[in-house]
């Protein structure tokens, strides 16, 4: 099982340098599905198949294919011409070497790694049944607030992108 | 009547709002807008008549929203900064509509002439709602729904004049640092959560008080979680997307997001460092941060603002050196008392900040009404638009002359006890002396800048051909009036604002 978990980790990193490495925004769009691919499959190994699943059908599918639309519109031609600035290199390089560093330094310390973490109930009701029934249950509240979020959402989005009305 | 039907009048409200846009035939639009300013002062008033449950035992409703008995008052407190700021942004968006239709409706394709002028009264009623709810919120999961609930509000308030440039480019700014903030914030959420094993505040600050808790994972924690809020309230170095942002939304969701969000950042803050300051190693650390954050805001804030030639910008900064103000509050450790008894008001750390945010947003909001005004007069609202003030309209210019020095500090004015209450603190509690002397050099500096505003309204002569009087609509002009005598009578008994924490 840790052999499965390396591969899949090195193609989530891999897809995930990808994204920022292809000039081509369709390749990077492309790169990041491979990222989410690897990234469900590490879920699915920790017995999370649900999230795992929605990695898939909502990221994977649903919001990379937009992304592609949105990537249709654009000039891609003109987006290839463009080459990195020496700056923003340097930039980009100390915040998440400064961040992988900061990350690395905890994990080494604070032996998270170290202890493993006691297995969920065996035999009950499935991973969908659990999260559901804590959504509407105890969680009710916060899911309240996110439907008033999603309507100010949608509404922000027609009022953003609509055509006038006669 | 409950506390929760509070924010549940405010919902309905804008869905009725949303409702009588769409159904109902109205000339005027503001009428809606006037509609949700009767409704929220009768929220107001309803503040002071709120009761609490018994028992909140076993009721997964009373996990999320915040009982404790020692909070309660500034749960109401900091609702209550939601509610006044939305009412008179409400008012200043109805001034503020001649300068926004000509950047949403566009009647040569036939568009009505009020066209999207409803939703922008309706939005920020939203994000009131989900401002009183962050208030009241002890569990980083409501935590977390009701500060995107806000911000993506905010996302969509500062775009909303989508046929200017500047509007549209704060909007995508605002949008993808507000996203990484937010993913700094999520990060740092799960770290806390995998630290100690519960999501809700008070469990969080028990489990940090022990002594077998990782010191290093929970600091990291916490890390994450101040960039993400120092984002937020606007404290360097994470303060870039200030003076753009500001300097491109439209005028009322300016002063909107320079009070009430801040405010709301600012309880959030004070309750999550809250959990870190119970424990002796932690609380240590995490308030060093805090004095180097104070530090580098006010300088930062108070010196970038010397230069500024435009007066949204130089309100933009003028709001960064107040949340250093207010970090220099937070970073001042918080006095142990003994025996149980609790400290009085003034001297803890949420207690000034609360003073010092109901100082702040009269002031403030005084401020951007002028603005509004004076920006239907002219295209843009740099500072020499406001030369010779004074001659074109000599209220507009006392109003302003009110909210400038109560902006800097000047006494008798509710500013003056803010800064004051800040520095006793701060000295009380024996803070470092970069940090007041910082705080010395940012007031200092803050009396160049605000001044310069002054001295140009009554020394200079107005611009040719801008030089006409300023008509100010009537509900702008109480609410002006409101707030100059709430500004002198907070500067005189300070105890006015305290009184309704209690």
């Amino acid at each position: 099982m840790t052999f499965l978990f390396y591969i899949f980790a090195a193609i989530a990193v891999i897809g995930g340098i990808g994204v920022v490495v292809y000039k081509n925004p369709v390749s990077s769009a492309f790169a990041m599905i491979l990222s989410f691919l690897g990234l469900a499959a590490i879920f699915i190994q920790l017995d999370a198949y649900l999230v795992g699943i929605l990695q898939i059908l909502v990221y994977a599918g649903a919001i990379m294919v937009l992304f592609l639309f949105i990537i249709m519109l654009m000039d891609v031609k003109e987006e290839e011409g463009k080459t990195f600035k020496f700056g923003a290199i340097v930039g980009a390089v100390l915040v998440v070497g400064g961040f992988t560093g900061a990350l690395v330094k905890v994990l080494m310390e604070s032996k998270i790694g170290n202890e493993t973490i006691p297995a969920l109930a065996e035999g009950g009701k499935s991973d969908v049944h659990e999260i559901g029934e804590l959504l509407f249950s105890t969680y009710w509240f916060p899911i309240q607030i996110i439907g008033v979020l999603l309507l100010v959402a949608t509404v922000g989005v027609i009022l953003l992108s609509r055509k006038e009305l006669k | 009547m409950p506390v929760y039907y509070l924010e549940i009048i405010v919902v309905v409200l804008g869905l009725v709002m949303l409702m009588a846009d769409a159904f109902v035939k109205l000339e005027d639009k503001r009428n809606i807008a006037w509609f949700a300013v009767l409704v929220l002062s009768v929220v107001f008033l309803l503040l002071f008549k709120v009761s609490w449950p018994e028992s909140t035992e076993g009721s997964p409703f009373w996990k999320f929203y915040d009982a404790e008995k020692g909070s309660r008052g500034f749960s109401l407190f900091f609702k209550g900064i939601a509610v006044l700021t939305t009412i008179i942004v409400l008012i200043m968006s109805a001034e503020f509509r001649g300068v926004l239709l000509k950047y949403t409706a566009k009647p040569e394709d036939g568009a009505h002439p009020q066209s999207g002028l409803s939703e922008f009264f309706t939005l920020p009623v939203f994000a009131c709602a989900g401002l009183m709810w962050m208030a009241s919120a002890n569990n980083l999961a409501s935590i977390f729904v009701s500060l995107e609930a806000v911000t993506i509000t905010f996302y969509i308030l500062v775009a909303y004049m989508r046929r200017n440039v500047g509007s549209l480019e704060a909007g995508v700014k605002y949008l993808i640092l507000g996203a990484l903030s937010t993913g700094f914030l999520v990060y740092g959420f799960t770290w806390l959560f995998g630290v100690t094993g519960t999501m809700d505040l008070a469990g969080i600050k028990e489990q940090l008080a022990l002594d077998s808790v990782n010191v290093t994972a929970a600091l990291f924690a916490f890390a994450l979680i101040i960039v993400a809020l120092g984002f937020k309230v606007g404290a360097a170095p994470f303060q870039n997307w200030i003076p753009d942002v500001y300097q491109g939304a439209p005028t009322p969701i300016t002063a909107f997001l320079s009070v009430a969000s801040k405010a709301a950042g600012f309880i959030v803050l004070l309750r999550i460092s809250g959990c870190f300051f119970g424990s002796g190693d932690l609380s240590e650390k995490v308030g060093a941060v805090f004095v180097v954050l104070a530090i580098l805001t006010l300088l930062f804030g108070n010196l970038a603002a010397l230069p500024q030639t435009n007066f949204k910008r130089l309100l933009a900064y003028s709001s960064i050196a107040h949340a250093g103000f207010l970090l220099m509050a937070l970073a001042s450790p918080i006095t142990l008392v003994a025996d149980g008894k609790e400290p009085p008001l003034l001297d803890t750390s949420i207690g000034v900040i609360a003073f010092y945010l109901g100082a702040y947003l009269l002031m403030t909001l005084l401020a951007f009404l002028v603005m509004t005004a004076v920006r239907n007069q002219q295209e843009d609202d740099s500072l020499e638009g406001y030369a010779g003030l004074a001659k074109r309209s000599p209220f507009l210019a006392f109003s302003l002359l009110v909210s400038m020095a109560s902006l800097a500090g000047v006494p008798l004015t509710a500013g003056f006890f803010g800064k004051f209450f800040v520095f006793k603190l701060a000295i009380q509690n024996g803070a470092c002396g970069w940090l007041i002397a910082a705080g010395v050099i940012g007031a200092a500096a803050g009396f160049y800048y605000y001044f310069k505003v002054i001295a140009s309204m009554f020394w200079n002569a107005p611009a040719e051909g801008n030089d006409g009087p300023i008509p100010v609509s009537m509900p702008a002009k109480v609410v002006m009036v409101l707030l100059i005598i709430a500004i002198f009578a907070v500067g005189i008994v300070p105890n006015l604002i305290l009184g309704l924490i209690k």
